[in-house]
């Protein structure tokens, strides 16, 4: 396996930019870290999971689906360009999975897929991560991995696009293992994901009552960015714009703590109540999504913890959901 | 694709953000700015919608003029030369004070300056207002009176400092998000929250004290506190004898507000008002924090002074986490005041009454007769069209026909000009009426700087090109007044205007685009060495000593009879901003409150026979609306609440046109009403 010192990636990253469009973190002048262009600003590879929603180059805020003009429509088309997304996680990547499966299953999405379809993916781990933490080791779910030692970024390819991007990489120390990377990633503490877990059979289990919800709902301000930023929500509204002769369709990110998401023509509202808006959000994360795609649809990435402006993100309310209704576990039924 | 870092155009918060600008130009999304000490990664969802509007297929695009009682599209050079040219004639007709400006606390402060320089500089007249009028200006002249500075005392940083909130008149969370659930957090870590507004807003829901009290006793409430806290001894004596006079007269004043005698003006319980009071007193931080519930009423300035007194008597002032709060509404109305875009002073609140202040002026834009009278206030001057008084107004980016009260009268005065030119992004209900319509730039086509509620200067950056014809309101401005004749208005760019308003403007002094950068500098910053003041009055207040102004109760202008039995207030939604020209264009904004409505309580609606979601009449001596009826028990019985958004419908056809003697601030706050459901 190639290892490149962060120069050379940034090298590398550049050499592919005439057959990709190649979207990596980058720092903005504030120290918020997104995925841009090169152009955009320094590339900033090692700090951890990205400030904006992983998802973004193949699922944008705001999304023109198509153009119609005097009887004619013109579609959205598949990029020129396919798109290499850098810096990704293990856990944006695995939520990658999730939503490709999501938007792959029934009816197929072009919208996503015009961008997703022939794209790549680089997930970096290893010792980047903010604050010098280490960032997990995805071993797939993405075409090539960047697992950083310390100083040098090992190329671990997972798939055929993979392979032929390492290969294209510029000849550096070869490293023939990973293992201690690896080891040192699996003793990585898995706390969180207890919590989630456990939080999740009680979900199912039907053991958190309303005026809990209703207790979070009271500290919920409708932000809507845990939605916003959260790599698997995949919810959008349509509208029209009609500019002259011609109609433009959009789409835009939604959120499902909005009383209008789900509210109906006559005006009844299946989730009109607050609480009722705020269990559904991790009900469906922790229950709904484990029955109907057999997985959890939270991968822990953390954003909505540090988005939400008053303390109420999936980590604090899954912590608090065990706290307070998980006592039982020593001789109740499973937690 | 690229992301440019700017300051949201919504509320005062003044949250930083970036707006990512797709590969077309166009702007396709926003992001937080996670550096940035106020947003730190997190916005409202109007933050979150901020780029919408931008490209809305409504958006102005050429000027406008009207030919034959319609408005037809025209060039720039037809539609300023019109401006200036009317304006020159009908003071040359009518005198200097037949015109009017009304600048905007959406537009930046060096547009704002460029506003008031034009009124001043140009048509030699002090008649210039924003909409400040109609939010703050009670709490500019309460506080400028009380500590010597009409602005936020503390910082947004500060709640977190703080070991109590007392807000009062404030819906938080709804309209300074950012800002309410920070004390959200705050509380769940063991802060004590005190709330006195008699909606049971979110913040109530999560109160130690929730008061209950009628529109309108604010200062029977406070006094009644003050009271207890006196009688009881939980003053701060050391606080009251180093820093404040006059505390005399606040003590012989509030002699007369026992709890018993306040309860029967304000509806709570003598007890309520005890607890609040020894409650408020037990703090060693505490803020108090309030917005249009206190300055919106005929006794605004009054309801100011008040909570700038029990903040004295109890020494929560001039230290971190303490502190008098006005949370200002608009993204940029505490620049607008500080530009000088007021009928009494220049930038940095130099009175044009002050001999000095004017030859300073005269002397730096190169002008003799600068007027020594104060003008006329923006609510003044529709009552000045309506008696035609006033001939001509030019109006940037406001929306007098639906922010003001009683828009009938509104409307008729300004039909009665003899011209109106009205500079806006949309075409609002003003510009139908108008003479000439000036397309401007939005918040994301120009460069600028807005000061937020915690006084601090921070950037506005250019994202995207002009859509259509549309140009920045500096140039604009500019080109007004080098048409009306006058050389001393020719820039290259908003920065060179930031550094004559940093000449002129000691509290900006040290302020330059050089410094803005970073997360901003709050004011007073007067020295390029300055790093700005995060807490005012520490140590001294800005006049020297604090001083006690107490004031007695007045009842509102208009209380509840026999033929119209509700209180009628108002104010703004969550998901709205002000007229809605921006939010009803945003589709996840307009789409969450997508229809006029009235609060109405439980008991009221079921004593009137009214269902949830009815379309029901509400109506006051100035004009009836049709609205959804919305039963919730946010609404307290007796009282109504109505946001100010729509036009289909539109609440300030119901406010009562009655203002503070001395603000001119309206009372949005009470009217009566009366409720009718049948069709």
């Amino acid at each position: 396996m190639k290892s490149l010192t962060l120069q050379q990636v940034q090298d590398f990253l550049r050499s592919l930019t005439s057959d990709y469009d190649v979207q990596a973190p980058i720092a903005l002048p504030d120290g918020t870290r997104v995925l841009g262009r090169l152009d955009e600003g320094p590339l900033a590879i090692p700090g951890g999971r990205v400030d904006s929603k992983p998802t973004s180059p193949f699922f944008p805020q705001l999304d023109r689906i198509f153009a119609y003009r005097r009887g004619s429509i013109a579609m959205q088309q598949p990029v020129e360009k396919p798109l290499l997304v850098v810096g990704l996680t293990a856990e944006d990547a695995d939520a990658l999975t999730f939503i490709d499966e999501f938007f792959a299953a029934e009816y197929r999405d072009d919208v996503y897929f015009n961008k997703r379809d022939r794209s790549a993916v680089i997930v970096v781990s290893g010792r980047c991560g903010k604050d010098g933490g280490f960032l997990k080791i995805a071993g797939g779910d993405c075409d090539l991995e960047f697992v950083c030692d310390g100083e040098r970024y090992v190329l671990v390819p997972y798939t055929e696009a993979g392979k032929r991007l390492a290969h294209r990489a510029p000849e550096g120390d070869e490293v023939s293992s990973i293992a201690d990377l690896q080891a040192e990633s699996d003793a990585l503490p898995d706390d969180d994901r207890q919590v989630l877990e456990r939080a999740s059979r009680l979900l199912q289990e039907d053991r958190v009552p309303e005026e809990f919800w209703a207790e979070i709902a009271d500290r919920c301000i409708a932000c809507t960015a845990c939605n916003l930023l959260c790599p698997t929500c995949t919810c959008f509204e349509v509208f029209d714009w009609t500019r002259g002769e011609q109609i433009e369709r959009y789409r835009l990110w939604d959120s499902c703590q909005l009383a209008g998401f789900m509210r109906e023509a006559s005006g009844h509202n299946p989730m009109g109540e607050e609480h009722v808006r705020t269990r559904r959000r991790i009900h469906h994360k922790l229950a709904a999504d484990r029955t109907r795609w057999g997985r959890i649809s939270c991968s822990l990435c953390g954003r909505c913890d540090d988005v939400c402006p008053s303390g109420i993100g999936i980590k604090a309310v899954t912590r608090e959901i065990v706290r307070r209704f998980g006592i039982e576990k020593e001789n109740g039924p499973e937690t | 694709m690229k992301r440019v870092l700017t300051t949201c155009p919504y509320c005062g918060v003044g949250c930083n953000l970036y707006l990512v600008v797709g590969d077309d130009g166009r702007l396709v999304g926003v992001e937080p700015s996670v550096g940035h000490p106020v947003s730190r990664g997190q916005l409202c969802i109007k933050g979150w919608n901020a780029f919408h509007f931008v490209n809305h297929p409504d958006r102005l695009t050429h000027p406008l003029i009207r030919r034959g009682g319609r408005l037809v599209p025209a060039s720039w050079d037809e539609a300023l030369a019109l401006v200036a040219g009317r304006m020159r004639e009908i003071q040359d007709k009518h005198g200097p004070d037949s015109v009017a400006v009304f600048s905007s606390a959406k537009t930046t402060n060096e547009e704002n300056y460029l506003a008031m320089k034009l009124t001043r500089a140009v048509f030699k007249t002090n008649n210039v207002d924003h909409c400040a009028r109609l939010c703050h200006a009670s709490t500019v002249a309460g506080l400028a009176a009380t500590f010597g500075s009409g602005a936020m005392t503390n910082s947004i940083a500060c709640v977190e400092q703080a070991d109590l909130f007392f807000v009062i008149g404030s819906n938080t969370t709804e309209q300074h998000p950012i800002i309410g659930a920070r004390i959200i957090q705050v509380c769940q870590n063991g802060g004590k929250l005190m709330v006195a507004d008699n909606r049971k807003i979110r913040l109530a829901r999560l109160a130690d004290l929730h008061l209950r009290h009628r529109n309108g006793t604010d200062v029977a409430l406070l006094n009644a506190m003050m009271h207890v806290i006196i009688s009881e001894g939980l003053t701060d004596e050391e606080f009251i004898a180093s820093r404040t006079e006059r505390y005399e007269d606040l003590e012989r004043l509030v002699a007369h507000y026992p709890p018993a005698r306040a309860a029967r003006i304000t509806g709570l319980t003598p007890e309520e008002i005890a607890d609040a009071a020894r409650l408020f007193a037990s703090a060693d931080h505490a803020m108090i924090i309030y917005a249009m519930g206190i300055t919106q009423h005929t006794h605004g300035v009054d309801n100011v002074r008040s909570c700038a007194n029990l903040a004295m008597l109890t020494g929560n002032i001039g230290r971190p986490g303490t502190g008098v709060n006005p949370l200002r509404g608009q993204n940029n109305v505490q620049g607008a005041c500080d530009m000088g875009a007021l009928p009494d002073v220049y930038s940095g609140y130099q009175r044009v009454t002050d001999d000095a202040a004017r030859a300073k002026f005269q002397r730096a834009w190169g002008v003799r007769g600068l007027p020594r009278d104060v003008g006329i206030t923006s609510t003044a001057a529709i009552d000045a069209a309506a008696a035609g008084d006033l001939k001509a107004l030019y109006v940037i980016g406001e929306n007098p026909t639906l922010s003001h009260p009683d828009i009938r009268h509104v409307r008729t005065a300004l039909q009665n000009l003899e011209f109106l030119a009205v500079q806006d992004i949309f075409q609002t209900t003003t510009a139908d009426l108008a003479d000439v319509v000036l397309p401007a730039c939005s918040f994301a086509e120009k460069d600028g700087t807005f000061t937020s509620t915690e006084r601090r200067v921070q950037r506005v950056r250019r994202a995207v090109s002009p859509i259509g014809e549309s140009r920045p309101d500096w140039h604009i401005i500019c080109e007004i007044a080098s048409r009306a004749g006058y050389s001393g208005m020719q820039y290259d760019s908003p920065d060179a205007v930031m550094e004559e308003i940093a000449a002129l403007t000691p509290s900006y002094g040290g302020i330059s685009y050089s410094r803005l950068d970073g997360p901003g500098l709050q004011w007073p910053c007067p020295a390029a060495d300055h790093q700005g003041t995060p807490v005012l009055h520490v140590g001294k207040f800005a006049r020297g000593q604090g001083v006690f102004r107490p004031a007695d109760y007045r009842p509102p202008a208009e209380l509840p009879d026999d033929d119209y039995p509700f209180v009628l207030t108002t104010g703004r939604n969550y998901f709205h901003f002000h007229t809605g020209t921006m939010t009803r264009r945003s589709r996840l904004l307009h789409r969450e409150e997508r229809f006029p409505y009235v609060e109405i309580s439980p008991e009221d609606a079921r004593s009137l026979g009214i269902r949830d979601q009815q379309w029901i009449h509400v109506g006051t001596r100035r004009g009836e609306v049709r609205v959804q009826a919305r039963v919730t028990d946010t609404a307290m019985k007796g009282v109504l609440f109505m946001p100010f958004h729509y036009v289909e419908a539109a609440a300030n056809l119901l406010t009562i046109n009655a203002l503070d003697p001395e603000a001119e601030i309206p009372e949005f706050k009470v009217c009566a009403a009366r409720v009718r459901s049948t069709p």
